[in-house]
């Protein structure tokens, strides 16, 4: 016990003369030599940050609603694909399988762009915005619904055949009894695909979207700087971390409620 | 609601006597049974259940339904909720048939009540939202006089304080009483008990019964499944003894206790009845 604790204090002191040790040492790397102020300039040059900041800034709205509104359908259509998935007509559940297959297996990057210049091909000259949320929906939804499936049938049968007892229809069970307990079951996971898809919004930077990344990449060609990503970086953090939070509290909640 | 599923069953396709015996009952002119069970098979795979069980209950008579487990006494009952869907038989609950796929099974479901050996409480709601569920979605019942019914129930079953308390916060017999109270808010002429005091600590097994011995006195048709001897004995106006999916022995209850016929009954018996 004793000399436990002895040797904890030496760990200790050991361990905070190489944290100041390595601390020195960057400090004197980063602002005496020149790769170090190179690295500086580049990544976190004051000037570019204080030009650049405020236009990265202000796309992060944009970035914000495509997440939002996309959001909202993907809950909708995510919610449809999973009950077609679990559905007792067989073809409904083969064409739920197929496309959440087909979705799962190809790049986003990829689905924006057929989206935006498939659909231009054919004629049909989409909003960027629109064009987007359409493939963060076609997307995501097929993620989530395999989520709502198992939230669904996470659901003891039981519950079904109680409210079916009880005179409900199918749907009516649905939303009466196993939904809301489903919903409850996959609020953690839905938030983290939330978070995903607030990401993933920078990969419509590719269809002229003025959105963060966006914005960030164009500072960057103005000021040949690398600053503006780092501006862009902040502008997601701002958002994410908070979020992340707030997931980690919801899961910790809903488990301690049961 | 009645007559909603009358009209799903009122055109009759051949001419069979069957059939015609059965359009006498869906319009109502032999509703002498309850519950009339003909020739009711059920398979699940390969493994047949139920191997032809014929039945007839009376309306305000309570049926106690005893056999050893996986003799198909559950699959029974849940046979005449639709639950499960017969192999092939009939099953009329007040005339109706309910094996006919145009019967509005949720139309039926709303005159036969059940209650389950694991309760199936829904848990997000209280006990009181439990009970004025089905009232107000299906029935669409005003949600004032719904909620009044409900505590009505919950009084009957001695848990009108225990209204707002959710399931989890309930013991085990009084989650059931609230089944119980669950399936009468739906004003149902037949009830099922599916081994409904299996699951509860044996001190209380009582209050549930005590509960169902009510329900009888008060001229519910009710078909119970049990291993409770002394209720069948005390409450059952009739017993039937069911084993590897038929019905081997049928009659009052104390006369099969003391003086069963078959073999199958026999052995059974003298199992669970020296314990009493």
């Amino acid at each position: 016990m004793n000399i436990d604790e002895r040797w904890k204090k030496v760990f200790w002191v050991l361990g905070s003369l190489l944290a100041a040790g390595l601390v020195a040492f960057l400090v004197v790397f980063f602002l005496r030599f020149e790769a170090g102020k190179t690295f500086i300039d580049e990544f976190f040059n004051g000037n570019t940050f204080r030009k650049s900041m405020p236009y990265v800034l202000r796309g992060l709205s944009l970035t914000v609603r495509l997440a939002v509104v996309s959001e909202v359908f993907i809950l909708a259509v995510g919610l449809i694909i999973a009950m077609a998935r679990i559905s007792r007509l067989r073809v409904l559940r083969v064409l739920a399988v197929i496309y959440i297959d087909v979705i799962r297996g190809m790049p986003l990057l990829l689905q924006i762009l057929i989206v935006y210049y498939g659909l231009a091909y054919l004629g049909f000259k989409l909003d960027p915005f629109v064009a987007g949320v359409a493939a963060l929906t076609i997307c995501y939804a097929a993620y989530e619904a395999e989520i709502f499936r198992a939230g669904i049938e996470s659901i003891h049968k039981g519950q079904m055949e109680a409210a079916r007892s009880l005179g409900m229809g199918y749907l009516q069970a649905m939303r009466h009894v196993v939904l809301p307990q489903a919903i409850r079951n996959v609020i953690p996971p839905l938030s983290n695909e939330f978070i995903a898809l607030l990401k993933d919004t920078a990969l419509l930077s590719v269809i002229a979207l003025a959105e963060v990344t966006r914005r960030a990449t164009e500072m960057m060609g103005k000021y040949y700087n690398v600053t503006p990503l780092v501006c862009a970086a902040i502008c997601y953090l701002i958002i994410t971390l908070p979020l992340m939070r707030l997931v980690q509290y919801l899961t910790k909640r809903l488990s301690a409620g049961e | 609601m009645d007559g909603a599923a009358g009209d799903v069953r009122a055109p009759l396709m051949g001419g069979v006597a069957e059939k015609a015996e059965g359009a006498l009952r869906e319009r109502g002119m032999d509703k002498e049974y309850m519950v009339e069970v003909i020739d009711l098979h059920k398979k699940f795979g390969f493994h047949e259940v139920l191997k032809g069980v014929n039945l007839r209950v009376k309306p305000s008579e309570v049926l106690v339904i005893v056999g050893p487990s996986g003799s198909g006494k559950s699959t029974l009952l849940r046979c005449i909720n639709g639950l499960e869907h017969a192999t092939s038989g009939h099953i009329y609950i007040e005339g109706v048939d309910i094996t006919d796929h145009r019967v509005n099974i949720n139309a039926v479901r709303q005159k036969v009540g059940i209650v389950f050996q694991s309760f199936n409480l829904f848990p997000h709601l209280t006990a009181l939202r439990n009970v004025i569920l089905a009232p107000v979605k299906v029935r669409k019942m005003d949600a004032a006089e719904a909620e009044e019914k409900a505590l009505q129930l919950l009084e009957r079953v001695g848990l009108r304080d225990k209204a707002h308390a959710y399931p989890a916060h309930l013991s085990g017999g009084q989650q059931q009483r609230v089944a119980i109270a669950r399936s009468l808010a739906m004003d149902p002429d037949l009830m099922l008990f599916d081994e409904v005091t299996s699951a509860l600590d044996p001190e209380l097994v009582k209050e549930v019964l005590d509960v169902m011995k009510d329900l009888a006195r008060s001229g519910m048709t009710m078909l119970v499944v049990t291993h409770e001897m002394g209720f069948a004995r005390e409450v059952g106006d009739r017993l039937i003894f069911m084993d590897e999916g038929e019905i081997v022995e049928e009659g009052v209850p104390v006369e099969i206790f003391t003086n069963p016929r078959s073999p199958r009954a026999r052995d059974f018996f003298s199992k669970i009845l020296s314990h009493l």
